[in-house]
């Protein structure tokens, strides 16, 4: 079964295909069915791969598939080959499972959209990209990934590229990214020049024999760091996420939530050893750019008013969570919070895919409100979501992020901390956006005439293809936690199947003091979550206090505009300097050669004025010269 | 001569003067003849100049021939010599009167002024040039010289109806009389101070005592002189400013011929003198070359990037090409360089391009021998497409474009400059040539990029077709085997002292 | 190992034949010049395929070798030969000459376009070919003639001035490389012992001073340097390209820059090894210098091809950074590079000229949401533009991603600043294609034809290039390879330069233990 391994990949690129070959001719929605089904069936053998894997001892769970060699060339050996391993296959098994649900919902949510095939196409493509991202068995295969879901996400951030906004978002994305992948690549040049190859195996096990220096690794390690803050949408290039929300919601639900933007944190774990290898420092550094990223992203959800935008600044206060997990060593907890995550936040996404589409294209949840009787699936699951991501027990999001604070606790107290406020303003802001949503007064009647005039503006319930993928995450979103208790050694699955993959990096706090007073800090954990939840009803629901959503926050810190202003600003401006510099100086220096030829040309012209004397003259003129130097060599 | 055969004097072997009686014979013949019978068959006068010349021509392929295997050697008490170098200039130079009688014959079917003047002056100044080509003797030389200047002059202000014509005459005159006084003047000081006017005497003067006590001075200034007399001669900068005023004012047949076998006469005499002469004073004429090699490549191309005439045109790059030539003879300079046969290849090549590109001027100045504007060669390509194709390729091989005898030409002159050791002259000619370029862009430009200005038949005489054709096929043929040419100019050598 | 058929010799002379053919044919017949033209050109495009075909790939010297004397007087022979570095160059003429001339339709005089094209090809041809400096020459300096009237007689309206100044500029500088080669020559006859014109006499057997070779080597590099062309160099490259009508543009960026970056590998790197390792880092320096201020350069365009352009001014830069970092990796992508630029610039600038067509301005300002009127023309830009990008599986990445990994063994810190050039070739073309493309489009776009059939089979040819290149880059890899370790060889062997080794690591299955 582990050798079928490439089918995982090939079966998305088939749909692609065949969606590229008859798209036109299938339509819709047969060409929605199609890219579903392949989805789905990637999904039914990466089931069985991970069965065959499971079969087998710790030891043995670790499987390399090489289909061709890519770049050979001197000592430089790049395959293209696919690695089956416990932690690809944990990614392979979400990406495709999360991702055949959303193929089945965008069938539903793109219907009577022009470009309906054309959606699918995208979507299929990027599950392959995905794909190969997580299965590459080199740097080189991942980067193929990499790049892939970056252009994916390009293509389908601008899918309705008419508007310009759109537009501009896949442009800003794609460029944000790739400075992402600069770094990527240095890290694989340095990872070459130090060990010779590109392959996960021989890296790591370069890092884990001590073959590669600290600085070396350090060097590594900062670099992969740099590509995934680019892709994984830390500080200080998370710009871009916020503006993908201009794509369609299963986008911001699929790449943009669960899968692309989580590859970063799977790419430093993969490269943990390195990770491990290098200066204690590195670690800080990613732990501190975690937890500052989640803080920051957590106080502008606060005061967001579009549905999508609360949820992807949460996105990015999340994976803010994820890196704190691996800058404190925590690869499983790190894993584990990644996968919960993927659950309710895609389910969040999609049912407030399902709202927007219910309600018309409407995403200012000023303008909901009260949709839980309209809406009743859609309200009951996006409940359990805000449950699984404020933290409350036994829901899945508590787990995972209890695991990722104790970790954090253990390794720096100050960096617990902020995640602590974080987790605060989480159920805070969450609880906040399903008030706004399903309860209090309906708002969206006011509005009605404003949406412009077409039919009927009362929200509805979404069809079955939207709503069944709905019900399966909030399922997940529950029981998620279960792959890692934290009560004995035998709870934790996760950590004994990612076990062959992290072992020599994962740090150990069974002697520290968090280990052993860890259910004190659960129960800080609940408290907070709680708290947070209680609060943000206090004040939308109760409206006991004044609402407090400075516009400072609204705009984000302001960081994004000026970002955006310098760019825009003093870069373009330098960048038309350059442009004038080479018209005027570089070139004009060349044509000022010519126009020289030509004044001197001009100037001995006067000479040839035509008259025999002035000939005369300056035939004499050198006669004299000619002379004078004959007659010095003779007195001389 | 003719007297002088009377006279008792050295003994005289007529067969080695065949060229220049041949052409002696066509002179009177057409000036006797002409005169008796006032009207001729058509083109009558030119096929007696193709004939005379033809038999100089041919009388000067047998001599080299028999010159294969021995160097050649000196006649009449040593005043003139016969070798290598002298015949393969008197061949350029005999192809280039055929050339020019062709062109003359076209010139004057369409003025319809044929008579025999012309010819017979074209042949008397061919005479003057094979005297200077073969001229020991600085006295000859300058009769040689003379016997050319005169018959040029006449020759360059012939047109009647055209002022530029006279006042180009009357210019070359002034300005060739003041040269000619140089040169006198240069040979007598050479004479007192080495006490012979033979250059191979000269030579040998020099070379027994390396320093004449006193008179040293006086020497240098006396080559100074020949110099300047010759510089003039060749157009070389600054000597050259005569040339454009002359050239553009000059019937084009004339303007042809001066441009070819005169600078090939001028050049050669220079040659000899300076490599054969004034072997032992290398070192003092070198650094001249050189600086006039310079002065004359930048002169001619960078004056000739305002020009809007391309009769006026043609005379600059004529003079970049005089720059060229003297690149190659400042590598003769040099001890064991081939700078000499590489200068004879260079005048042999230029003589083929300048005359086939004036033949395609000649071709288009219409009636007036006055429509040479650039503007006139505007579209050409579209109106007559081989012409243009013709004057394409004559223009390229003079910008020294590969795969054209143009090319071959400037890259013997620069590999014996560098053979010498001479880069910065080599350079600097490569940039000039690349300045010079844009002037033959420049027609190029209106030829097959500009619409025609008129659509006049343009009707071309088979005289200058035969002209153009045959130049066109020779610049290919050197430039795709410049070995032919190359095994004939490496043996231009100097008769042994 | 002579062929049995002078192979190489008859992809320079069939291109000349047809091209004389032409010329012969009267005006009248224009359908039989166009038929003429065709069969020249893919019959020569047959033949460079076969040569791919029957290229011995583990054969580092060179093959298909014809020698004959032509200009003995002066040691100057008819020498040609095709190795690794060489072979792709001369397939890619093949391949994109017949397409130019089947797919771009000139619109007047196509008798003398057609003409002149394949008197290009012939060119070009000779100058990949060419064993001997004086043949080489004569090729590198004769293209100019056919490119001057290409350019200057079916260019746009600035088209005299442009052509002028790409004639009179690449002139300049092969005005040195003339002296250069002739000085090479004379010099190394003290070690050969007779006059010699022939590279690869020269490269084995003359060894030349230290200052001298400095000297040869700049005298090449000036010629080379303007071709390529390498900042401050490159300005007569967005006139001419921006004024050459399209079939013109895609030659000059397909394959007439290549003679450059070909030029300092056969006669800078091989030619002068030492002085090559000396000048490294003045041309690494520049190279980048070219990669980032071309880059930038093109991102203020408004002139869609003057865009264009530009990027090639970067994407030369990678081909001359990898070049003269001198590992095996970095030339080889190197050589990828340079017939990869050519497959995908030479496709831009193909759909430059169909925008044009239809639109008739390069003007970005004036296009605007053509992806919603032609969405099957936007996908093939699209495509084109992501290969010219570097995006993986694309054949642009494999050449950059070698040069990167490779320099960075030699040139670490060139490399790193070099890398964010990939950064701005996603901005200025992802900006570009955004105005373009994107947005509403205005009533003067909305009538933006569809690709035709003929176009779409013509980019089809350049996008199955760039897909399979780019997923299968071996069979051109196990090509180029060995003639390039030879040439890096050769530079380790003839200068005190020190190629770069990786460390070697066998990872075990569940490698603990790491073997150097």
């Amino acid at each position: 079964m582990l050798d079928l391994v490439w089918l995982i990949p090939a079966l998305p690129l088939a749909g692609f295909l065949l969606i590229l070959l008859f798209g036109r001719i299938l339509g819709e929605p047969r060409a929605g069915i199609l890219a579903t089904a392949m989805a789905a069936s990637a999904f039914v053998v990466t089931v069985g791969v991970y069965l065959d894997l499971l079969s087998r001892t710790a030891e043995e769970r670790h499987h390399v598939v090489t289909l061709f060699s890519w770049l050979p060339v001197g000592t430089l050996h790049v395959d293209m080959a696919l690695l089956a391993d416990p932690l690809s296959i944990t990614m392979a098994l979400f990406v495709t499972g999360i991702g055949s649900l959303i193929h089945l919902y965008s069938i539903g949510y793109m219907h009577g959209d022009p470009k309906f095939s054309k959606f699918f196409l995208y979507l299929n493509l990027f599950v392959f990209s995905m794909l190969m991202l997580v299965l590459g068995e080199n740097l080189l295969v991942t980067f193929l990934g990499w790049e892939g879901v970056g252009a994916c996400s390009y293509f389908l951030i601008s899918f309705w590229h008419t508007r310009d906004s759109a537009a501009t978002a896949g442009k800003k994305a794609f460029v944000t990214n790739r400075v992402g992948d600069w770094g990527m690549m240095v890290a694989m040049f340095l990872a070459f020049s130090a060990v010779g190859t590109l392959s996960y195996e021989g890296i790591n096990a370069a890092a884990d024999g001590g073959k590669i220096a600290a600085v070396t690794a350090t060097g590594i390690a900062m670099m992969l760091f740099v590509g995934a803050c680019g892709k994984s949408a830390q500080l200080p290039l998370y710009i871009w996420l916020p503006d993908a929300m201009e794509g369609p919601t299963p986008v911001s639900a699929l790449i943009h939530a669960a899968t692309m933007v989580t590859s970063g944190v799977f790419l430093l774990t993969r490269m943990a050893p390195v990770l491990h290898a290098s200066y204690p420092w590195a670690g800080d550094v990613i732990a501190t750019v975690g937890a500052l990223t989640a803080l920051f992203a957590a106080t502008v959800a606060v005061a967001q008013t579009d549905i999508k935008k609360v949820l992807a600044y949460s996105t990015v206060s999340q994976l803010g969570f994820m890196f704190l997990a691996i800058g404190s060593g925590a690869y499983v907890a790190a894993i584990f919070h990644m996968v919960t995550h993927a659950f309710f936040k895609a389910l969040l996404f999609l049912g407030s895919g399902s709202v927007i589409h219910g309600m018309h294209h409407e995403q200012d949840m000023r303008k909901m409100g009260a949709l839980r009787k309209l809406m009743p699936v859609t309200g009951f699951t996006f409940i359990i979501g805000w449950l699984a991501i404020a933290g409350i027990p036994p829901f899945a999001g508590f787990w995972s992020k209890d695991e990722v604070l104790l970790y954090a606790f253990a390794n720096n107290r100050l960096l617990w901390l902020i995640g602590v406020i974080t987790a605060l303003l989480t159920a805070y802001y969450m609880t906040r956006q399903v008030i706004m949503v399903f309860f209090g007064e309906a708002r969206w009647n006011d509005h009605a005439e404003e949406n412009g005039a077409h039919g009927d503006h009362t929200p509805h319930e979404s069809p079955w293809t939207m709503v069944t993928p709905l019900v399966v995450l909030a399922g997940l979103s529950i029981v998620g936690g279960a792959m890692q208790l934290p009560f004995s050694k035998s709870t934790k699955f996760l950590e004994h199947w990612l076990e062959p993959v992290v072992h020599h990096s994962e740090v150990s706090i069974a002697d520290t003091w968090a280990y052993s007073n860890k259910w004190l800090l659960l129960v800080v954990a609940i408290l907070i979550a709680v708290s947070g939840v209680v609060a943000a009803i206090a004040v939308y629901s109760k409206g006991k206090f004044k609402i407090i959503e400075p516009q400072i926050l609204a705009d984000a810190w302001r960081y994004d505009s000026a970002v955006s202003a310098i760019v825009g600003g003093p870069g373009r401006a330098a960048f038309g300097g350059v442009a004038a510099f080479d018209a005027k100086i570089v070139d004009g220096a060349v044509n000022g050669i010519g126009t020289e030829v030509r004044a001197a040309s001009g100037l001995l012209r006067k000479v040839q004025s035509g008259l025999v004397r002035s000939y005369a003259f300056v035939i004499g003129l050198g006669a004299v010269a000619l002379l004078a130097w004959f007659l010095l060599r003779g007195i001389l | 001569m003719v007297f002088a055969a009377t006279l008792d004097g050295p003994s005289i072997p007529w067969v080695e003067l065949i060229p220049i009686l041949s052409l002696l014979a066509g002179t009177c013949f057409l000036l006797l003849v002409g005169s008796l019978i006032p009207t001729w068959p058509r083109r009558g006068y030119a096929w007696v100049t193709g004939i005379s010349t033809t038999v100089a021509l041919v009388a000067n392929a047998v001599k080299w021939n028999n010159l294969y295997y021995n160097k050649g050697e000196t006649f009449f008490a040593d005043v003139i010599a016969i070798d290598r170098f002298s015949v393969l200039a008197s061949i350029t130079i005999c192809l280039a009167v055929i050339f020019g009688a062709l062109m003359m014959s076209a010139y004057l079917v369409r003025m319809n002024a044929d008579g025999p003047e012309l010819y017979a002056l074209l042949l008397t100044s061919a005479i003057g040039a094979l005297v200077m080509v073969a001229a020991n003797e600085l006295i000859v030389l300058f009769l040689g010289l003379e016997i050319l200047s005169l018959s040029l002059y006449l020759l360059a202000a012939s047109n009647r109806d055209r002022e530029e014509s006279q006042e180009s005459g009357l210019k070359y005159f002034i300005l060739g009389g003041f040269s000619s006084a140089f040169f006198l003047y240069g040979v007598a000081l050479i004479f007192g101070s080495t006490g012979s006017t033979k250059i191979s005497g000269i030579g040998e003067v020099l070379s027994e005592n390396i320093s004449i006590a006193n008179t040293d001075a006086m020497l240098l200034v006396g080559i100074g002189m020949l110099l300047v007399g010759l510089g003039f001669k060749v157009s070389a900068a600054p000597f050259h400013v005569w040339t454009p005023d002359v050239y553009e004012g000059a019937p084009t047949p004339v303007t042809a011929f001066m441009a070819s076998a005169g600078k090939v006469a001028a050049f050669a005499a220079l040659i000899r003198i300076l490599a054969v002469g004034l072997e032992q004073r290398v070192d003092d004429w070198r650094p001249v070359v050189w600086a006039l090699a310079i002065l004359t490549v930048f002169t001619g191309s960078i004056l000739a990037v305002v020009q809007t005439n391309v009769k006026r045109m043609l005379a600059y790059s004529s003079i970049s090409h005089a720059g060229f030539i003297l690149v190659g003879l400042e590598a003769a300079g040099h001890v064991g360089s081939d700078g000499v046969a590489t200068s004879m290849n260079y005048l042999a090549i230029y003589t083929v391009l300048v005359m086939g590109s004036f033949a395609i001027v000649l071709a288009l100045s219409g009636n007036t021998d006055g429509e040479t504007n650039l503007s006139d060669f505007k579209g050409l390509a579209k109106r007559r497409p081989a012409l243009a194709l013709a004057f394409t390729v004559l223009l390229f091989a003079q910008a020294g474009v590969p795969l054209t005898a143009g090319f071959v030409s400037k890259f013997a002159v620069i590999k014996s400059s560098v053979e010498a050791n001479s880069y910065v002259l080599a350079i600097a000619a490569m940039v000039a040539a690349v300045i010079g370029a844009y002037l033959y862009l420049r027609i190029a430009v209106s030829m097959w990029l500009e619409e025609p200005a008129s659509e006049s038949e343009i009707s071309v005489d088979p005289a200058v077709v035969i002209v153009i054709v045959v130049s066109v096929a020779a610049t290919l043929i050197v430039g795709f085997f410049p070995e032919l040419l190359l095994q004939a100019t490496r043996l231009a050598r100097f008769a042994p002292l | 190992m002579h062929a049995s058929f002078p192979i190489l010799t008859a992809l320079i002379l069939l291109p000349i034949l047809g091209a004389v053919l032409i010329t012969i044919v009267s005006n009248k017949y224009l359908e039989l010049v166009k038929v003429i033209a065709m069969v020249f050109s893919v019959g020569v495009g047959g033949m460079s395929i076969w040569l791919l075909a029957s290229f011995k790939s583990a054969d580092s010297g060179f093959q298909y070798v014809s020698q004959h004397d032509w200009v003995t007087s002066w040691g100057i022979s008819w020498h040609l030969g095709v190795d690794g570095v060489s072979l792709f160059l001369v397939v890619l003429t093949g391949i994109l000459f017949p397409l130019v001339i089947l797919g771009v339709d000139p619109h007047h005089d196509h008798k003398r376009y057609l003409a002149w094209l394949l008197l290009l090809e012939a060119g070009v041809m000779g100058s990949f070919l060419s064993l001997d400096l004086f043949l080489f020459f004569i090729f590198f300096e004769i293209v100019l003639v056919p490119m001057y009237f290409l350019i200057g007689g079916w260019g746009y309206d600035k088209r005299v001035y442009a052509a002028t100044k790409f004639f009179l500029y690449t002139m300049l500088g092969s005005a040195f490389m003339l002296v250069g080669i002739i000085a090479t020559a004379v010099l190394a006859r003290r070690d050969i012992g007779y006059l010699t014109f022939d590279l690869v006499t020269i490269a084995e057997q003359a060894s030349f001073a230290t200052n001298t070779g400095r000297w040869l080597f700049v005298s090449f590099a000036i010629a080379f340097a303007v071709k390529v062309p390498i900042f401050p160099l490159h300005t007569w490259l967005p006139d001419a390209h921006t004024q050459a009508p399209t079939g013109g543009s895609v030659i000059l960026a397909g394959v007439l820059l290549k003679m450059g970056t070909y030029g300092f590998l056969r006669f800078g790197l091989y030619l002068f090894p030492a002085a090559a390792v000396w000048a490294k880092p003045v041309l690494l320096t520049l190279a980048v210098i070219g990669i980032i201020y071309g880059a930038i350069a093109a991102t203020m365009q408004t002139d869609l091809k003057r865009l264009v352009a530009y990027s090639s001014v970067a994407h030369l830069g990678f081909i001359v950074l990898g070049i003269f970092a001198i590992t095996s990796q970095s030339l080889t992508g190197s050589v990828m590079q340079m017939v990869n630029h050519g497959i995908s610039t030479g496709a831009l600038f193909l759909l430059v000229g169909m925008i044009y067509e239809r639109r008739h301005t390069r003007e970005i300002a004036e296009l605007r949401g053509i992806q919603s009127v032609a969405p099957i023309f936007s996908a093939a830009f699209m495509i084109v533009m992501l290969s010219s990008i570097g995006v993986p599986g694309l054949n642009g990445f494999v050449g950059e991603f070698l040069i990167l990994i490779g320099s960075f063994q030699s040139a670490r810190w060139w490399t790193i600043v070099a890398a964010t050039g990939v950064i701005l070739a996603a901005l200025y073309l992802l900006w570009a294609y955004q105005r373009v493309f994107h947005g509403e489009p205005d009533e003067a776009n909305s009538t933006f034809a569809e690709m035709t059939l003929r176009e779409g089979a013509l980019i089809m040819v350049f996008i199955g290039l760039i897909g399979f290149t780019g997923v299968y880059p071996k069979p051109m890899l196990e090509r180029i390879e060995p003639s390039v370790d030879k040439l890096v060889e050769h530079v380790v062997s003839h200068s005190d330069y020190k190629a770069p080794t990786t460390p070697k690591i066998i990872a075990e299955p569940h490698g603990e233990k790491v073997g150097e």
